[in-house]
């Protein structure tokens, strides 16, 4: 349509970007405020720029503490939820299987479950099993929340690769594993790792599972670290915006990398080839 | 990986297949499909953890064996005492007849041999003080009519000790009254209650409340989402300086976590230091700061422009990826044919954008249906449940409440209403949807 690109385009993209941004923008502004200041003006930018709101939040909550459990159950779960997906979604699209059209659509179905209506008998399964307060415990849930989401997306990217390949490879005496494993998952390697990056985005958002079986504080995912620094007496906005700031700063890093990878894995499914 | 590398000699491409495609089969089953039909089976009954007799989903009468043998135990030796309390003939003769109920009962009761065994077992964990944390012994099933028998008699026992400690005003008499009171709760009833929930549920106002939340916060926000999506959509979608920068803006608010998202808001929105608040007082488009937080209507607002905050980004890059798919040659064609950029839109754009938009749509709605992150962090459900979603009242009554059985029946509506949702979508969308993947 209109490709032309004038003051006028430039003027809605800025107000747009500007709307988009500013909440980080003002939560950063806050978070070096001396505490006394945040409650008493709406002045934007301070006098007296301090560290001190950082110092709290890392003291009186286990802040660090939250990142690492966070990045360790996403690590986990994308590492398996990928590996367990790669072979499903190989099979889905290369292999001569019947019922490809069921098992895609009980993994569509599956992932558009309100994961309310699974979370009461996980929470008993994960309390039967012992795993309440620990990485399994929220591991095992992830893999599945995440699996439909990576099959769907590696589906697309499995398919991309030329057919011809497999023949190839089949002539030349590999097995069909093999095929796999020595073809076409390193041709996919790219795929792989924008569905790695999806994936872990997230694991690390999730809330409800972890609220619900990791309620000891050390266990505690940044979501809902996050979320207990508010308690019922006080807000101390000090504390929140300056945690914010930090565990906002990784995935503002992970975007600005990845972020032509995260959107080719967010549209993948969405639009027609 | 060796290992499954020998294997694959003998797998043709066929088995091969199947073996990859099963893994995550049995996971979908175990943690998404099992679970699903549990939190159906659950809804009904009366199950609730935190009260004893009913922390078991129960299609018959049970026996707690635990607490009833250690009841039962005292109770013999309790009644053998009281007739030394007293030289009343009456009152040792009622003694007697109550004795001598419980005691019938009982041996009925170990007449089953299964239920002997688990009560001698059961003696021994006692003697030993070890509690018995295996629930296959802990309870046993029994006749329905003997129950009921039972714990009606133990009742009338315990009233009649009970009637006895206040003539005589011996405490002793009611110590052991309340023993068989306590007895008899023992003795539980089965909870299954079948479709009973749900009929509760469709006469609960607050039930029928949070439905309407859910619904209006995700009609409202997903249009509104769809339509500045689109707009964002339409303006970006051609070359200029600075894309990266715009397209890093753009994904930020989607990839942080919700619960960050409305932590955040939460603070912008604040009565006291919300500079969104303030602002939004001072140009008079809502009549106060405090407003926002404190207000039923003010709630769902907040809600919502935080929502569309968070996603309209994403919808925006669906739709600009579905834009790019259209060839401009149609659009060339159309300017040659002399059609103005409006015709244009209606014409050549949406026609085309429909698949994209619909499939958006779809992901989005589901999302907003299933709403709980952003409105559990950032008002509770409250003020006085004007922003409660299905999801948290589902979640409050589960895990605040521990109320499994009435819990499920709302996470199963949810479930219901979800399907129902993407039932429609996947109508119009058409199977198309499905076979995508496959082809």
């Amino acid at each position: 349509m209109n490709k032309r690109t004038g003051f006028g385009f430039y003027f809605f993209l800025i107000i747009f970007v500007f709307i988009v941004m500013f909440p980080f923008f003002w939560v950063f502004l806050t978070s070096i405020k001396p505490v006394g200041e945040i409650f008493s003006s709406y002045k934007w930018f301070t006098t007296n720029p301090t560290l001190d709101s950082y110092e709290a939040a890392l003291t009186n909550r286990p802040l660090l503490r939250y990142m690492l459990n966070s990045f360790v159950v996403s690590g986990v779960t994308t590492v398996l939820a990928l590996t367990f997906a790669s072979f499903t979604a190989y099979a889905v699209t290369r292999l001569p299987i019947k019922g490809k059209g069921l098992i895609l659509g009980l993994v569509l179905a599956s992932s558009m479950f309100p994961q309310i209506a699974i979370i009461s008998p996980i929470f008993n399964l994960v309390t039967d099993l012992g795993l309440r307060d620990s990485y399994p415990g929220l591991v095992l849930p992830y893999i599945t929340i995440t699996l439909p989401l990576a099959i769907w997306i590696l589906s697309t990217f499995f398919k991309r690769i030329p057919f011809e390949l497999d023949e190839s490879a089949k002539l030349d005496g590999a097995t069909p594993f093999q095929t796999f494993r020595k073809v076409i998952f390193p041709l996919a390697a790219p795929g792989v790792f924008t569905t790695g990056i999806l994936v872990f985005i997230a694991a690390w958002n999730e809330y409800l599972f972890a609220l619900t079986i990791n309620s000891d504080d050390r266990w505690r995912t940044i979501p809902v670290g996050i979320s207990m620094y508010q308690s019922q007496y006080s807000i101390p906005w000090g504390d929140i915006t300056a945690a914010t700031v930090i565990v906002t700063i990784p995935i503002v890093i992970l975007v600005l990398i990845f972020q032509r990878r995260i959107v080719s894995g967010l549209t993948s499914g969405s639009v027609k080839e | 990986m060796k290992k499954r590398d020998r294997r694959s000699f003998q797998l043709s491409e066929k088995q091969l297949g199947y073996a990859m495609v099963l893994p995550s089969l049995i996971l979908i089953f175990a943690v998404v499909l099992w679970p699903v039909a549990q939190s159906f089976y659950n809804s009904l009954f009366d199950y609730r953890l935190n009260d004893p007799t009913r922390s078991q989903r129960m299609l018959s009468s049970n026996i707690d064996l635990e607490r009833y043998v250690d009841n039962y135990f005292y109770i013999n030796s309790q009644l053998n005492n009281l007739s030394n309390e007293t030289d009343d003939a009456d009152i040792q003769q009622s003694i007697r007849t109550i004795h001598e109920g419980v005691e019938e009962h009982h041996s009925e009761l170990i007449s089953d041999e299964e239920i002997n065994s688990k009560v001698e077992q059961i003696d021994e964990l006692l003697m030993s003080f070890t509690p018995v944390r295996d629930s296959e012994l802990k309870y046993a099933k029994i006749d329905n009519d003997f129950a009921e028998d039972y714990r009606q008699d133990l009742l009338s026992y315990s009233e009649e000790l009970s009637a006895i400690a206040e003539s005589s005003g011996n405490e002793k008499f009611q110590q052991t009254a309340d023993l068989l009171h306590t007895t008899s709760g023992n003795i539980l009833e089965s909870n299954f209650v079948g479709f009973s929930n749900y009929v509760d549920y469709l006469k609960d106002a607050r039930m029928w409340g949070s439905l309407w939340n859910t619904t209006f916060f995700t009609v409202v926000s997903v249009s509104l989402e769809l339509a500045i999506g689109l707009g964002v959509a339409l303006l970006i979608n051609r070359a200029f300086k600075g894309r990266g920068l715009v397209r890093t803006s753009i994904l930020v608010p989607w990839a942080i976590p919700t619960a960050v998202a409305a932590m955040m808001w939460g603070f912008l929105y604040d009565g006291q230091s919300g500079i969104v608040a303030h602002y939004l007082s001072v140009l008079n488009i809502i009549p106060g700061a405090s407003w926002l937080l404190s207000t039923s209507s003010g709630g769902m607002f907040s809600i919502i422009l935080a929502d569309v905050w968070k996603t309209t980004p994403y919808m925006a890059l669906l739709l600009l990826a579905g834009l790019q798919t259209i060839p401009n040659s149609l659009y060339e064609a159309a300017n040659v044919d002399g059609a103005n950029k409006w015709q244009q839109f209606w014409k050549i754009t949406l026609p085309l954008l429909k698949p994209a938009i619909l499939v958006a749509l779809l992901f989005r709605t589901l999302d907003a249906f299933r709403v709980f992150d952003l409105i559990y962090v950032l008002t509770g459900g409250g003020p006085a449940n004007a922003t409660e979603s299905i999801s948290v009242y589902a979640y409050k009554t589960l895990f605040a409440q521990q109320n499994f059985g009435e819990g499920s029946t709302l996470s199963v509506i949810v479930f219901i209403c979800v399907a129902i949702i993407s039932f429609a979508y996947v109508k119009i969308i058409g199977s198309d949807l499905f076979d995508r993947g496959a082809k």
